[in-house]
């Protein structure tokens, strides 16, 4: 087997990003995956920091936060170098990270994020006299009046109307915004011809789903063309169409890119020369297969997908490679009561410490190997949940350790 | 086995996160389909504890693709798999069920007429043409495999190849015993070219995909013991099993021991290997035959998603990147939505060419000199949804040592 220049251990957000950037290098680029990744339970927006401008609060942050590691002026290109990819797929997303952007939630609250797909863009609002609310006959988990009674706080001189919308959606399973996305994909007349109904005008704002499509922009721009007013998607439950959208966008780079893609492709362990990995060994097949690198980037997440375990409390495990994880001590740190509380929880800051290379490090700052480079949820001392960075720190650390 | 090794139990792993939902593609072509997160792990483990049937179960059509979305490990498609054994076990298959299960058996039997491939051929253009395998419940739009002059069974004995040392088995399957035997033939040259002398082993019978899918459960379970008996015997012998089709391979390697659990399946397993993976490893221990003819072509390669399942990664394309002037060019367009027999059932016919229209759009570009897969029956769906006829790509390989 022909050695790859840089293998990429994971499909989520940031093993994606990684694997585009490398592959932009022109490297020859090697994907491994297990399990599709966690894009189609997420909203498609990207959050760097909970905060107005998060480029200027990153420089407040504490040194040991991955930020300082990847240092504003390459999180900033990575957030550039994200929009470029994904419109390429026709998949346009707005805005930058010295700014947040409105979203509206599938229960009707404002959400802030720094990257928004222009669907979801929700600034406009704003400007609008009528909000026109689509109750889509069928739909699961979209409740048009409870949508409207929460926006209302946050809009109370605006005119609310709920829009019932029949798409012919019935007659087989329950209908989720994923189903409702593949059913309209191609029948976008129907979506189309039930918002003319409404008459809206340029001053007016229709909310609706996320059911425009799978493929970036295709579905929507069938709809707007015929539509005066702006048309605004919500998030919704998993599975989710803008999450599925971006992985799509995501994909289409790397296949145009010649970017070896391998599912159901679980790395066990890799072998190593002093402080050199020279390359990994799948083991979700019959047989081990050995796969050489030149370069290993490590994008397989937190707890939740598998990329740090912990079978024994107090000795959190990074099953690969074995590295050393942080981990708050003591089980009074390890989490607060207050689920979605002002504090971070201990349990979800474990993971890898870094230098400013992104390589792993142990108690001592000591790098353990000089070609792994750690990513996304692998990272540790911080809860991204939390602070809402989680996918800030995917693309940008992502493209960091693939420029190196 | 340990209990959470078995397909049944996988299904206590799922976290319902609906990642298969989201690559079902099955679902995408239509809104009967439950999906394969209710059908699979959350209805099947109702199922096994009381009777109830889930009627869009018949609608899964076993391509994996759930299997390979799990980030738990939730053999999905084999849950489903082992519920429509059970509905079986009440309802009988329809006729055409049973045909499309029964390939093998029905092969047999023409070949024991004199011309009687040959008159099953024109017979089968004929039923199209008079409707006969619509009222049959065969979807009527399409051709039936047609069978081969003669089988590569019957062709064999009259290769010849030097005697070596080195010894495979091929394990033919039933699409190039009895329909491309060319691409038994060129997995001959290219394994004597590599220094292999090729045996065949009569005693094998088909390795059961299809007979699983139609809920011949019982039946497969007979064809997988006799095999691995078979593939253990020649494992004692140092010979590994070889074979081309990749919904064999993965039969053979994985889903013997995810459907019936016995551990002599799993040693089995190791001895089998898909042809290409086959050739690599050749390749890894420095034994590849590297003087190769240059070709200059430009291939597209669908991936069988049978293949993709198997986590050996692209080893196709990494052998025929080897030789001289060739391109290798991944269709990256998804299940081809044939899946072994399913989009020969009626009422399975329109959803199959569904699920096949972006891999349809793709080749149509025709921006390639040859279209290859390692399946037989993508191939066949390729070649009725485009017009364009696809190859293995051992024949590929084969036109390379001449």
């Amino acid at each position: 087997m022909k050695i790859s220049d840089v293998i990429i251990i994971g499909g989520g957000l940031a093993g994606l990003m990684a694997a585009s950037v490398a592959a932009n290098r022109r490297q020859k680029v090697t994907v491994l995956t297990y399990g599709s990744g966690s894009l189609p339970l997420a909203s498609g927006a990207i959050d760097f920091l909970n905060t107005e401008s998060p480029e200027a609060a990153i420089k407040n942050l504490p040194a040991h936060h991955p930020y300082k590691k990847i240092g504003v002026k390459n999180i900033d290109t990575a957030a550039k170098f994200f929009c470029h990819i994904t419109s390429q797929a026709n998949l346009i997303y707005n805005g930058k990270i010295s700014a947040q952007i409105p979203i509206v939630t599938a229960v009707g609250t404002l959400k802030y994020s720094s990257l928004v797909p222009e669907s979801m863009n929700a600034t406009k609002l704003k400007s609008k006299k009528k909000i026109f609310v689509a109750n889509v006959k069928g739909l699961k988990d979209f409740y048009a009046s409870m949508l409207v009674d929460n926006l209302k706080k946050y809009f109370p001189d605006k005119t609310f109307e709920i829009a019932p919308l029949d798409l012919n959606l019935m007659g087989g399973r329950d209908i989720t915004c994923l189903s409702a996305a593949q059913i309209l994909t191609g029948n976008e007349k129907i979506l189309a011809d039930g918002l003319k109904k409404l008459n809206a005008t340029e001053d007016d704002a229709i909310i609706i789903p996320p059911i425009l499509g799978l493929e970036g922009n295709i579905s929507r721009a069938e709809v707007k063309s015929q539509i005066r007013a702006d048309i605004i998607e919500t998030t919704c439950l998993p599975p989710s169409p803008p999450g599925i959208r971006l992985q799509r966008a995501l994909m289409k780079y790397l296949q145009k890119s010649g970017v070896r893609f391998h599912e159901n492709s679980k790395v066990i362990h890799g072998t190593a020369e002093g402080k050199k990995i020279t390359g990994v060994i799948i083991g979700s097949g019959i047989r081990e297969k050995f796969f050489p690198a030149k370069k290993i980037i490590l994008a397989t997440g937190g707890f939740y997908s598998g990329g740090l375990t912990m079978r024994e409390f107090d000795n959190p495990k990074e099953p690969i490679f074995d590295l050393p994880v942080f981990f708050p001590t003591g089980a009074e740190n390890w989490s607060n009561e207050n689920l979605f509380g002002d504090k971070p929880q201990g349990f979800s800051m474990t993971g890898i410490f870094t230098n400013d290379n992104l390589n792993p490090v142990d108690e001592n700052g000591k790098v353990l190997y000089e070609n792994l480079h750690v990513i996304g949820a692998n990272l540790g001392g911080v809860d991204f949940i939390h602070e809402h960075s989680a996918g800030g720190v995917a693309i940008s650390s992502a493209h960091k350790a693939a420029m190196i | 086995m340990s209990d959470a090794t078995k397909a049944i139990f996988t299904g206590d792993r799922c976290l319902s996160c609906t990642a298969c939902m989201a690559n079902c593609p099955v679902m995408a072509a239509i809104k009967e389909y439950r999906g394969p997160k209710l059908v699979g792990p959350a209805h099947g483990r109702m199922h096994f504890s009381q009777e109830d049937v889930e009627e869009s179960l018949n609608y899964c059509s076993n391509c994996k693709s759930c299997d390979r979305a799990c980030p738990a490990g939730v053999a999905v498609s084999t849950l489903n798999m082992l519920q429509r054994a059970e509905y079986y076990k009440k309802h009988k298959q329809l006729r055409h069920e049973n045909m499309l299960a029964h390939g093998e058996r029905m092969a047999k039997l023409i070949r024991k007429m004199p011309f009687g491939a040959k008159f099953a051929n024109v017979g089968m253009n004929v039923g199209k043409f008079l409707g006969v395998f619509n009222a049959l419940g065969l979807a009527g739009k399409r051709n039936m495999p047609a069978y081969a002059s003669t089988s590569f069974k019957n062709l064999f004995p009259k290769i010849r190849q030097a005697p070596s040392n080195k010894k495979v088995v091929l394990f033919t399957g039933c699409y190039t015993n009895d329909n491309e035997p060319q691409v038994g033939e060129a997995f001959v040259k290219v394994m004597n070219a590599n220094g292999c002398e090729v045996l065949i082993d009569e005693g094998f019978k088909c390795c059961g995909s299809p007979l699983v899918v139609t809920g011949f459960l019982d039946e497969a379970r007979q064809n997988a013991d006799n095999n691995v008996a078979k593939i253990l015997n020649w494992k004692r012998k140092g010979i590994p099993v070889v074979t081309p089709c990749t919904s064999c391979s993965l039969m053979l390697k994985e889903e013997y021991y995810e459907l019936f659990g016995e551990q002599e399946m799993r040693e089995a397993a190791e001895n089998v290997y898909d042809a290409f993976e086959f050739l690599e490893i050749l390749q890894e221990r420095g034994e590849f035959n590297e003087n190769l003819k240059s070709l200059n072509q430009k291939l597209l390669y669908h991936v069988p998603c049978h293949l993709k399942s198997q986590a050996i990664g692209l080893p196709a394309a990494n052998i025929l990147e080897e030789i001289g002037g060739v391109k290798v060019q991944t269709a990256d367009a998804g299940c081809c939505g044939i899946s072994g027999n399913y989009g020969f059932h009626k009422d399975k016919y329109e959803i199959s060419m569904k699920v096949g229209e972006k891999l349809f759009a793709r080749v149509k570009k025709k921006d390639f000199d040859k279209v290859i897969s390692d399946c037989g029956t993508c191939r066949m769906q390729i070649h009725h949804g485009t017009d364009i006829k696809p190859c293995h790509p051992i024949e590929i390989l084969a036109e390379a040592y001449q």
